[in-house]
């Protein structure tokens, strides 16, 4: 690691600096906020590091993707028995629909996976599928953050906001918690999804992608390389001189460390980002280079959060499509009304990427430390909804899975009924999900706190059980 | 007596002792610890009885369980004996044998010796003896605020420090009361007039400060932290509101003007009842709907009554928060967990909101009423005749035309959705244009899912086969360009749509020279799709081919197709019967109804703010199981709190009471100089935004969890000199600015230090860094650039909104003349993130925030660096500089003092190489441009 060329850049820089502080010292003079409840240890043994989330917004569909119903098959066409009067988010529904796709045996395991998902079929041997995940609300929006925070109105900590705030950084020259979004634009509710809440404002996601850099990284066009280090130069003898004047105020010395700090995270970040560093084989593989315009951008981010991993982010959010527009299902998974067309076009731009960011990482090793979830708001009818080829909103019933950190392979938490119109077995909810993650990442969901108006608050609000099945 | 009383109890005979033994404790054990106990699964009552300490502190009911000597006031016995209905123990149960209660009886009658000395239970939740619930005290030992303080410090063996330098204390308050910073002319003037009289030019300084317009803005946007204000509605939608700034101006207004905070409070909750054509007043309600709310049009029953339980327990939780400094919104789903407040209170407050919904409203007085209705009835009048007179020429029109088309014959069916073929002569094309006419909602626009057009049985329009397309798009969504594009009606999928635009002309261009001979346009999605979200289908139309893309010739049109509606009908046939005359009539009667619309619009129209729309609710309000609005529970009537039941007098409405008097009752009940939480909620905020830190350090928290005060004598003095300034705040804070506690010095001393590190008992004045408003205020002062006006009105912008179904809000990369306004006057939209103020905490306002986060992060180093707000700022600085001596004018702008010797020289070197620029970037950088002492 020593020999790592960002890490030689990056003492070349700090020798130029003239700072003998070390990252964890200057990260230990910003902790001041942190509270006893939270050191930065977890409260056992993990099992798991680090989080790669996979977030597909707009409600993919749990019965079109991982969750085989051949009754569905069957009596496709048929009115779904006793549903003949629902009314769901947008109104009125019709008969069953099968997928318009076959689904095939995959793996050792055998799991039936769609036939849309063929590079993702290769890993089903590693994950834990979640068939019975359970949502609050059946509105997007709502539903992102909810899957995101166990809340469903915004203002409350992310998972990541909170896993930060419970275990601290890994590497202080790069954010804790990135958020990478999608070419088409943020998920619905936007930023409010890698929102730190009411936790300090240093557990926020940070956002950056392939094609956007962290924001403010670079100096100006217009400043040169010598003005700025001059101008830091000046800027640190002016505040070593008020510091001096101030004794007791730790919160000058903080602020002199951030700068220290920020300037760190300004020669780590590019370099990070820089994926020509890959080789050719590599893109290729991820398929950052395929003509779907789409495809390749996901792909270049999928390649950029292995990276991010790699150098130690604590947790990244990787966003495979975005909000909702002025036609469903165009820019994200809300097939509405066309769920064929609108699949072939989001299954491709998401399977080759992310199942090579998956081999990627098994092959280097890397899923003993990182923890994959992959999630979603909610699921999908069984039926179409009325007069379209689509389907409603279903909050009833949804899949997620995890893989890598101490998750068990080739395994199925819970089942949907014949149909996959509602969880009916070992019914599981995004407190089960979350109280998981930060199980296999040594924290206990009821013991990591943080006062808030009123109420020590915690991820998974009052509720929540470890999915013991799915552990290894 | 008391104290006899302990000697009693405290030395019990040995008898006594064995007693209890054998006769109480069996029973106790055996009866009650079950729920009283410490190892009781669910405490009861917060009662212990497995303690001395346990009984002698008691429950809920605030009394002691038993009174030592007297038992048939005991509450033990008495619910022993069954003496009183639902206070019978044990539960459920027959009463215990006669003689387990005559033992009890005699024990209690012997002094209740009880040699279990348990250390003193700490109480898991308050109950109704809970310190804020409690009246306010009105004996003080003290009579000024310094003695409250002096008096916690020697305790410690700690002091107040000595008096704050003049340029120090200057700074301190000038930012305290108007978030900006003194100006180098105030300091001089300051430190001379201190110089002869301190005490008078303090006194002087203050009255300047509270008497400054700036002070509104300041402690105004202090309010609007606590009131959750913000100008999106939140939620997936997130649309920005445009029109609630005039609550953020009449805050301000408010403030400066030291309106009473009663009267303040009632207009919040119900300014539209006191204040009926009264804009000033009425516009107070806005803060009921200031919070966000979900308008996604949910058509599912259950989702749409828990959005509105969740639209209401907003302002629910608003309400009590911002006011009482309760968390009643932790009793939505079961009694609170912590503090005495029953559900019921909840549904109470919510019976208040029942009738409250979001929304905007005309806000005018009568005056304006009339002369708005002076100004357009007349117009309006003219109009209507106007256009009968039109109407009756165009139905004489119509009528003809009906006639006409009656004859008329239409060979070919009409416009099909899902696909409507037409065929033609082969002929050889290299592009196809289709061009729309009209569509079928009469609007023109509408979409375009596919077309096709057919050489044999190859369309040669698919981009798979190397075609093109070209047309204007009717919609935009600026995040992704490809969106609503002509592309989508050749790619073979029947998903998405060209919106069409205008000129209304898709135009294909094959990859080579075909023969065709059919084309094919469908606008359904999915197969056959009809549905509102398909919109409008082409009906009116032409098919024309170009071999060169100059001429071009038409192959087919749609007017020999059955018309799509009547109207469509008239519409083709319309041209024929009507004459010259009629036409050149038509023209001028339209002439003369737009001049009249164009008058119209020239009359103001009648202001429209966001603040709220109120109704009747049809249905009572009920409490609901679990918070589950579909398990509603018993009616529960728009009452007071019971929580408050011991403090002041509580009332009860009728459960069907009109909207309007459960709002303003509450008001009144809540702005009750009786109501101790309102007064010393509202005294502690003052003194936060004063010293950085309340003496509640939980300001919207008084209960259990909440922070417990430093000073309680302190927070009821100050509360009952707000009462006694008839709740006006300038009083108060003249009285807290000039206490030696404020003017003293934030010198650092070890002994303080040690103790207390965060002096919360104010050893010294505790140093601060500035907010987020006042960070960017500063920059712009510093660079000359601040503008003061307009002072309110419409807010500035540091994001872009994009609006494309959902709203997204994307941060500027450069900020114009037009954002260099005071902070407060930024739109703060939810859910967006802007440079430098988010970055210094500016918190999203998801929530009320009535502390403001205090964070450092390297991205607010990376901001101030890189951002080019920096830059400009940097760079109108160092314009600003006297030439002749450029440095020790920057430092008498950013930091209103002299350089020193180093200070100058290492400046001298910076600039010599890197120019001013340079040094004005780093001194906006500096610690001691945004650090208080």
């Amino acid at each position: 690691m020593s020999s790592h060329p960002l890490e030689m850049a990056r003492r070349d820089f700090l020798g130029r600096m003239g700072s003998g502080m070390t990252g964890v010292a200057l990260s230990r003079l910003l902790a001041g906020e942190l509270t006893a409840a939270a050191a930065g240890q977890p409260h056992f043994a993990p099992r798991a590091k680090q989080v790669l989330q996979i977030f597909c917004p707009g409600a993919a569909s749990h019965v079109d993707l991982w969750d085989h119903k051949p009754q569905l098959e069957k009596y496709h066409g048929t009115p779904l028995p006793g549903g003949q009067t629902e009314v769901t988010f947008q109104g009125k529904n019709g008969n069953l629909m099968k997928s318009p796709w076959p689904f095939a045996p995959a793996g050792k395991s055998g799991k039936m996976i769609s036939t849309m998902l063929p590079h993702m079929a290769g890993h089903v041997d590693d994950m834990a599928f979640i068939h019975s995940m359970t949502s609050r609300t059946n509105t997007h929006g709502p539903g992102c953050v909810n899957m995101n925070s166990c809340f469903t109105r915004d203002g409350f900590p992310s998972a990541g906001s909170w896993v930060s705030y419970g275990l601290g950084s890994l590497n202080e020259n790069l954010p804790t918690y990135v958020a990478i979004q999608d070419l088409r634009g943020e998920p619905p509710n936007g930023k409010a999804n890698w929102s730190n809440g009411f936790l300090p404002a240093r557990f926020q996601g940070i956002t950056m992608s392939a094609q956007q850099q962290l924001r403010n990284l670079s100096r100006p066009d217009s400043i040169s390389e010598r003005e700025d280090a001059a101008t830091r130069d000046f800027l640190k003898l002016i505040d070593e001189e008020h510091a001096r004047q101030h004794p007791g105020n730790d919160e000058l010395r903080a602020r002199m460390a951030a700068y220290e700090l920020a300037a760190r995270m300004q020669m780590t970040a590019p370099e990070v980002s820089d994926l020509s560093k890959e080789p050719g084989s590599t893109h290729h593989f991820y398929g950052t280079n395929d003509p779907n315009k789409l495809k390749a951008a996901y792909a270049r981010n999928c390649l950029l959060a292995r990276r991010l991993l790699e150098q130690g982010v604590r947790f990244v959010s990787l966003y495979c499509a975005s909000r909702a527009s002025a036609v469903d299902g165009l820019l994200n998974w809300d097939a509405h009304k066309t769920l064929k067309a609108d699949y072939e076009r989001h299954c491709p731009i998401f399977d080759q990427p992310t199942a090579a960011l998956l081999t990627d990482l098994k092959q280097r090793g890397m899923l003993n430390d990182v923890l994959v979830i992959w999630c979603t708001e909610f699921g999908r009818m069984p039926t179409h909804q009325d007069g379209t080829s689509g389907r409603d909103h279903n909050p009833d019933a949804f899949t997620t899975w995890m893989m890598g950190g101490g998750v068990r392979g080739g395994v199925s938490h819970g089942a949907t009924d014949d149909f996959g119109r509602r969880a009916a077995v070992d019914i599981a909810t995004v407190y089960d999900f979350h109280a998981t993650v930060l199980h296999l990442l040594g924290l206990n969901h009821e013991k990591l706190t943080y006062y808030h108006n009123g109420a020590n608050r915690r991820l998974t609000d009052v509720h929540g059980h470890v999915l013991q099945s799915i552990l290894a | 007596m008391i104290q006899l009383l302990f000697f009693l109890t405290a030395v019990p005979d040995p008898a006594g002792i064995a007693f209890f033994e054998q006769k109480i404790r069996p029973v106790l054990a055996e009866h009650c610890y079950e729920c009283h106990s410490a190892t009781a699964k669910k405490l009861r009552g917060n009662l212990y009885l497995d303690s001395k300490a346990g009984w002698e502190k008691g429950g809920d009911h605030g009394e002691p369980a038993i009174l030592p000597g007297d038992p048939d006031h005991s509450l033990l016995i008495r619910t022993m004996r069954h003496a009183e209905p639902d206070l019978e123990m044990p539960p459920r149960k027959p009463r215990l044998p006669e003689t387990v209660i005559a033992d009890f009886v005699a024990w209690v009658r012997m002094g209740a010796p009880d040699p279990r000395t348990g250390a003193v239970i700490e109480a898991k939740r308050a109950d109704k003896s809970w310190w804020s619930l409690q009246p306010l005290d009105r004996e003080f030992a003290h009579e000024s605020i310094d003695g409250f303080i002096e008096e916690k410090l020697a305790a410690q063996n700690l002091s107040l420090n000595p008096p704050a330098e003049p340029g120090a204390l200057i700074r301190r308050m000038t930012y305290d009361l108007t978030g900006l910073p003194p100006s180098l002319a105030e300091v001089e003037a300051f430190r001379a007039a201190c110089r002869t009289d301190r005490a008078a030019a303090v006194k002087a300084l203050v009255d300047r400060l509270l008497a400054s317009p700036r002070y509104g803005e300041r402690w105004g946007r202090h309010w609007l932290d606590v009131v959750r204000f913000g100008e999106s509605n939140g939620f997936e939608r997130n649309f920005i509101i445009d029109d609630l700034w005039p609550f953020r101006d009449y805050v301000i207004r408010s403030f400066n003007e030291d309106k009473p905070f009663d009267q303040f409070i009632i207009e919040h909750l119900a300014g539209d009842v006191i204040g009926r054509d009264n804009p000033g007043v009425e516009v107070g309600s806005s803060f009921l709907v200031a919070g966000p709310y979900d308008d996604v049009g949910n058509q599912d029953v259950v989702a749409q009554k828990n959005i509105r339980a969740a639209t209401l327990d907003d302002m629910i939780t608003a309400t009590s928060g911002a006011f009482l400094g309760l968390t009643i919104n932790c009793a939505r789903c079961h009694h609170h967990k912590f503090d005495p407040i029953p559900a019921e209170d909840y549904y109470r407050i919510r019976a208040a909101f029942e009738g409250v919904r979001h929304g905007r409203r005309v806000v005018a007085s009568r005056e304006e009423r009339a002369a708005h209705a002076a100004a357009t009835k007349p117009l309006q009048e003219k109009i209507a005749q106007v256009t009968a007179v039109r109407n009756a020429l165009e139905g004489a029109i119509e009528a003809r035309a009906k006639e006409s088309l009656a004859k008329r014959v239409f060979p070919r069916p009409k416009v099909d959705p899902s696909g409507t073929e037409d065929r033609f002569a082969p002929v050889a094309a290299r592009q196809v244009r289709f061009v729309v006419h009209g569509t079928s909602d009469g609007r023109g626009g509408g979409r375009l899912t596919e077309f096709e057009v057919w050489s044999g049985d190859r369309n040669v329009a698919l981009a798979a086969n190397g075609a093109t397309a070209e047309g204007a798009r009717g919609a935009v969504a600026e995040d992704f360009p490809e969106a609503y594009g002509p592309q989508f009606c050749i790619d073979g999928q029947p998903g998405e749509q060209w919106f069409i635009g205008s000129p209304a002309v898709l135009t294909i261009t094959f990859a080579r020279e075909e023969t065709i001979e059919r084309t094919v346009f469908r606008n359904a999605k999915g197969k056959d799709v009809q549905d509102k979200s398909q919109g409008a289908t082409p009906c009116e139309y032409e098919v024309q081919v170009s071999a060169d893309g100059k001429t071009w010739q038409t192959v087919v049109t749609g007017e020999d197709r059955e018309p799509w509606s009547p109207a469509h009908g008239i519409q083709r046939v319309r041209g024929a019967v009507t004459s010259a005359q009629d036409l050149a009539k038509l023209a001028d009667l339209d002439r003369q109804i737009a001049a009249l619309q164009a008058q119209l619009s020239r009359v103001a129209p009648l202001p429209m703010v966001w603040a709220g729309n109120f109704a009747q609710p049809t249905e009572l309000t009920h409490l609901h199981k679990g918070g589950d609005p579909m398990k509603p529970l018993e009616p529960v009537a728009p009452a007071s709190l019971s929580v408050l039941d011991g403090a002041l007098k509580s009332y009860t409405l009728d459960p069907q009471a009109p909207e309007s008097e459960r709002r303003l009752a509450l008001a009144r009940w809540i702005a009750s100089g009786d109501n101790p939480l309102t007064a010393r909620v509202l005294a502690n905020r003052v003194w936060q935004y004063h010293f950085g830190t309340g003496i509640v350090d939980t300001p919207s928290d008084f209960g259990f969890l909440g922070g417990k005060p430093t000073h309680p004598e302190l927070l009821d003095f100050l509360a009952q000199r707000l009462l006694a300034n008839g709740w006006r705040l300038k009083a108060l804070h003249r009285e807290i600015l000039l206490s030696r506690s404020y003017l003293q010095s934030a010198d650092h001393r070890e002994d303080g230090a040690k103790l207390d590190k965060d002096a919360r008992l104010l050893w010294r004045f505790p140093p601060r860094r500035l907010s987020a408003e006042e960070i960017r205020d500063t920059l712009l002062t510093v660079a000359g650039k601040l503008s003061l006006e307009p002072m309110g009105g419409k807010g500035f912008r540091l994001y872009k909104v994009m609006q494309n179904n959902v709203s997204s809000y994307y941060p500027l990369d450069l900020h114009g003349p037009e954002t260099h306004r005071r902070a407060v006057y930024h739109q703060n939209a939810r859910a967006s993130v802007v440079d430098v103020l988010n970055d210094f905490d500016l918190p999203d306002i998801a929530f009320a925030s009535p502390k403001r986060a205090n964070t450092t992060t390297p991205l607010q180093a990376l901001t101030l660096l890189n951002h080019a707000f920096t830059g400009d700022m940097a760079a109108a600085f160092a314009s600003r500089l006297e030439a002749a001596d450029p440095i020790g004018s920057a430092y008498r702008l950013a930091f209103q003092r002299e350089p020193a010797d180093r200070e100058r020289a290492a400046a001298e070197r910076l600039i010599s190489e890197h120019g001013l620029r340079a040094f004005c970037r780093a001194l906006l950088n500096a610690n001691e441009l945004i650090c208080l002492d």
